[in-house]
């Protein structure tokens, strides 16, 4: 149903590689077809409805010299197109000139695959004008679970549609569906604190979704509780302390402090690499800790197949303490001396992809149970959890970071930081709320950091990713909660 | 630019009865070159030598009914698929009063905007970039910089705005921009509506030299604690301006999600220190954010957003200017015709005298985790640089640093700072630095 525009450019693709291959190049075709709407309720009325649509192709040619250049336009129509790649083989023949070596490809496997996930009816379903009503009855009942804040409910819904052909041979296309509902909860004092929450589904059918609605009030009422605190809460003292950390900021932790790093982009300069070269095998973490990136189906940053048409594999980058598997695409992957795992993803059509991450996740050895509903754990239960298991005991007050609200990395120092929703601070007989502060520190000093996991594995935080100038998707988590030793190199911001 | 069958469609589109009682399309066709350095790999597949063309067309409809349609079309739509684009927006349709403006002919200002040398590059003339990749390289190489990475853009753009009202206007610019980062720590860079000249390319790129240098040592152990620091123009503008923008955004000030009330605005309240100013012209001849007209067709003006200190007004579109009751004001669209003003600013040397015993704070990483509508901030600052007496770099102090950015701008012993060859000055304020 999505695909039909683009199983439909048959003609067109065969054009481009008929012409590439008569001049002696190498191709690579991207055709996007995007549809997005979104609808932001505040205040119980429906503050606007936004629809766009976005289509196109971009032209990736490798000439017989190996200069690479990218052609893009947002039309299907040939005469342009065939236009636009002879001027992107124009471009690819300046390379030389400004001093741009020769690139080379890994040797491909072409897949033919068309790839739709079921569901994706309700996207014609989709009326916005309901889904406005329906995110103001949301409004109404978190004001009435946490009255006195100014709030905010939206949905958005994304249908990205790709189809990727190559020279060799290789067809593949596919949709990736997604639906965010957030919420967002302002304190109406002179202080005003901004705390949110989402979820995600493949669907807009999650407006109709008991579980996933249950799941998202539970969460829109604790940010609205925790929006309302802020306010009166003190700033935590900055230094290394025990930590625990839930899976949405553990998801950070693995994303901007290992993730970013693996991408083999950046191996001439990245912390994980020597000379360009992967440092597979290195120890880089506790023996309990492992980090592994893959596309999980309906997940938000699910993606079947790399913006080269490669079939986008599991990449366990970090087995058990030691280095395994980079995020690498058919350009980095001869380079860097890691197997390819089809990791490179494009915001759009107009631009050049990059290796990079969909679902990463923390995953430890011999995680403790954690009986229940992760949104049935506030500090409270997190504590007693903690007591449970002798982390109290081992440490008098442990700080529990709660809630992600974004993160980056300088993959050339392995600087990360991520930011909390709250902290507070959990000892015997006492909890105490505090504003939150950023964490930073060395990626080696946290996965090092890493002793305690519990509950199961929870991959569905979400987020969207930055990187040379493209958004992207992405997603991961870990089991509920993770505990980390004080390391001097993993730092809790504050005043 | 051909917006014919859009146009003609808008005319006669029916739809549950309804005719389109007003609209209004703002579009740009665009064509773009742009190269890409990474990891020192110029041209690399990751960075490749790229050019596109595009049309977009960002439309606003109000129907007969009165309910309003908003979205973004592209190229297919606009010429080939109007009428089917425009069944789709009335399923999309929503009441909103107060978004029913559709702006009618005005006087438009002239500005400089379109640069024949930066529209040959669009055009794909790759000659001209060629002295500038090899004076990157030169210096890479002199000063023993392990990598760069970096990008080099040219850009042409049409832009028109036309509306039911008899508004049809038009103009032609050019973009510009190039940025250089050294080790992956710290760079320079531009943007612009015309092509920098080399003399002022290689001045902006060896400024940038000398604090890269200074961040390959480390500074000796310190305590953390409230010190002077001085914040780099591109700190400023990241993190100061950025949260002023946010909370001065009139959707911010009119739901209260900001840190500004409306009434607030009524009253001119002291929000910043007395002698602190927030202004914009879009009217600055080739700046980045100069432009004749916005995409509702609003006519340019320069604006004050805090003057003295005070708040004059938000940042209004016409559907938040009416529901506020103010008049809607043209939004910065680049940080070069943002106008951070006070006192006389203290020069870049003398400001790193006074910052002794405190740091210089060159980049951060994490602004968009915090929390704009509290200022309060907590972000890791690795490149900054230790300042001693008589204002000596003394190596790198890998930092985080804390506080709040209405207080600071608030606070009496705050300084502004001119740093040389920027636009934006340079802050520099007690602040808590606690080195890592």
């Amino acid at each position: 149903m999505f695909l039909d525009t683009l199983t439909s450019l048959d003609p067109l693709a065969s054009a481009l590689v008929e012409r590439a291959r008569v001049r002696g190049a190498y191709l690579i075709w991207r055709a996007q077809e995007r549809t997005c709407a979104r609808v932001l309720v505040r205040a119980g009325r429906v503050e606007e409805i936004a629809t766009s649509v976005s289509s196109g192709h971009g032209i990736h040619v490798v000439d017989e010299h190996g200069g690479v250049a990218l052609a893009s336009r947002d039309d299907f129509h040939g005469e342009p197109a065939l236009g636009l790649l002879d001027r992107a083989l124009e471009a690819a023949g300046h390379a030389h000139r400004l001093g741009v070596p020769p690139a080379f490809l890994s040797g491909l496997a072409p897949e033919r695959a068309r790839l739709e996930p079921t569901g994706l009816d309700a996207y014609r379903r989709f009326d916005p004008s309901r889904a406005g009503k329906r995110l103001a009855e949301l409004e109404a009942e978190i004001a009435a679970r946490a009255p006195g804040l100014t709030t905010t409910l939206a949905l958005s819904t994304d249908v990205d549609a790709w189809r990727v052909v190559r020279s060799d041979g290789g067809d593949v296309a596919w949709v990736m569906p997604r639906c965010v509902l957030r919420f967002s909860a302002s304190s109406r004092g002179a202080e005003r604190h901004t705390v949110g929450a989402s979820v995600a589904g493949p669907t807009p059918d999650l407006l109709d979704d008991p579980a996933k609605l249950a799941t998202f009030l539970a969460r829109a009422e604790a940010a609205a509780r925790l929006a309302a605190a802020l306010p009166d809460a003190p700033s935590h003292p900055a230094g290394s302390y025990p930590l625990v950390i839930d899976y949405a900021l553990a998801k950070g932790l693995a994303h901007e402090a290992f993730g970013h790093a693996s991408e083999a982009d950046g191996f001439r300069s990245s912390v994980l690499a020597k000379d360009g070269r992967f440092r597979a095998g290195d120890t880089v973490g506790a023996s309990h800790v492992s980090i592994v990136d893959e596309p999980v189906a309906g997940d938000h940053a699910w993606q079947p197949y790399s913006a080269s048409g490669v079939r986008r594999d599991r990449a366990t980058i970090v087995d058990r303490g030691r280095l395994a598997d980079a995020l690498t695409d058919p350009w980095s992957a001869p380079m860097s001396g890691a197997r390819l795992t089809g990791a490179d993803r494009a915001e759009s059509f107009r631009v050049a992809p990059l290796p990079r991450m969909s679902n990463i996740r923390i995953e430890i050895d011999g995680a403790s149970p954690a009986p229940g509903a992760f949104e049935d754990y506030g500090p409270e239960e997190v504590r007693e959890l903690l007591a449970g298991s002798g982390v109290l005991a081992r440490h008098p007050e442990v700080v529990f970071l709660s809630g992600y609200s974004g993160g980056q990395v300088n993959p050339t120092t392995g600087d990360f930081v991520f930011n909390c929703k709250a902290i507070y601070t959990l000892g015997e007989g006492k909890i105490r709320l505090h504003k939150p502060a950023i964490f930073s520190g060395s990626m080696f000093g946290a996965l090092h950091a890493i002793r305690e996991g519990y509950g199961p594995l929870l991959l569905d935080a979400i987020g969207t990713c930055g990187k040379w100038g493209q958004s992207v998707p992405s997603s991961g988590g870990s089991h509920y909660f993770l505990v980390l030793e004080p390391a001097p190199t993993v730092r809790l911001g504050g005043r | 630019m051909d917006l014919s069958a859009l146009v003609e469609a808008l005319g006669g589109t029916r739809e549950d009865g309804c005719f389109v009682d007003a609209w209004s399309v703002a579009a740009t066709e665009a064509r773009r070159l742009t190269l890409g350095t990474k990891d020192a790999r110029t041209g690399s597949p990751h960075a490749p030598l790229a050019l596109s063309e595009s049309l977009a067309a960002r439309f606003k409809i109000v129907w007969s009914d009165g309910r309003i349609s908003r979205g973004v079309l592209d190229r297919r739509q606009i010429e080939q698929d109007a009428a089917s684009a425009l069944r789709e927006a009335r399923l999309s349709s929503y009441d909103d009063p107060d978004a029913k403006i559709v702006l009618g002919p005005a006087s438009f200002p002239d500005v400089a905007v379109f640069d024949s040398r930066t529209d040959e590059i669009a055009g794909g003339t790759v000659e001209p970039l060629a002295p500038r990749l090899a004076a990157i390289r030169a210096r890479v190489s002199a000063h023993g910089f392990r990598t760069w990475s970096g990008s080099l853009q040219a850009a042409r753009a049409t832009a028109r705005v036309v509306t039911s009202e008899g508004l049809d206007v038009e103009t032609l610019g050019t973009s510009w921009s190039w940025h250089a980062t050294f080790d992956g720590e710290i760079g320079a860079g531009i943007s612009r509506r015309s092509q920098d000249d080399e003399a002022s390319f290689l001045a902006r790129l060896d400024r940038a030299i000398p604090v890269a240098l200074a961040l390959r040592e480390d500074a000796s152990k310190r305590s953390g604690g409230v010190v002077p620091v001085l914040f780099h123009p591109d700190v400023v503008e990241e993190l100061f301006i950025a949260a002023l923008l946010h909370n001065l955004d009139g959707a911010a000030v009119a739901h209260g999600t900001g840190a500004f009330r409306r009434e607030q605005f009524h009253e001119r309240a002291a929000v910043l220190r007395e002698d602190l100013t927030l202004r914009h012209d879009p009217l600055v001849p080739f700046a980045a954010g100069a432009y004749r007209f916005t995409q509702e067709g609003l006519p340019a003006r320069p604006v004050s957003y805090v003057e003295k200190g005070r708040l004059v007004s938000p940042l209004l579109d016409t559907k938040y200017a009416r529901r506020l009751a103010l008049t809607p004001t043209p939004a910065p669209s680049a940080i070069d015709t943002l106008f951070l003003e006070g006192p006389a600013p203290l020069a870049y040397d003398a400001a790193l005298a006074e910052t002794a015993g405190g740091a210089l704070v060159l980049g951060v990483l994490g602004v968009h985790t915090q929390d704009f509508t509290s200022g309060d901030f907590s972000m890791s600052a690795p490149q900054t640089l230790a300042v001693t007496e008589g204002g000596r770099f003394a190596g790198r102090l890998r930092s985080t640093i804390s506080g709040n950015l209405f207080a600071l701008l608030r606070s009496p012993a705050l300084r502004l700072v001119s740093f040389p060859g920027e636009h934006t000055p340079g802050l520099l304020a007690p602040c808590g630095l606690d080195p890592v």
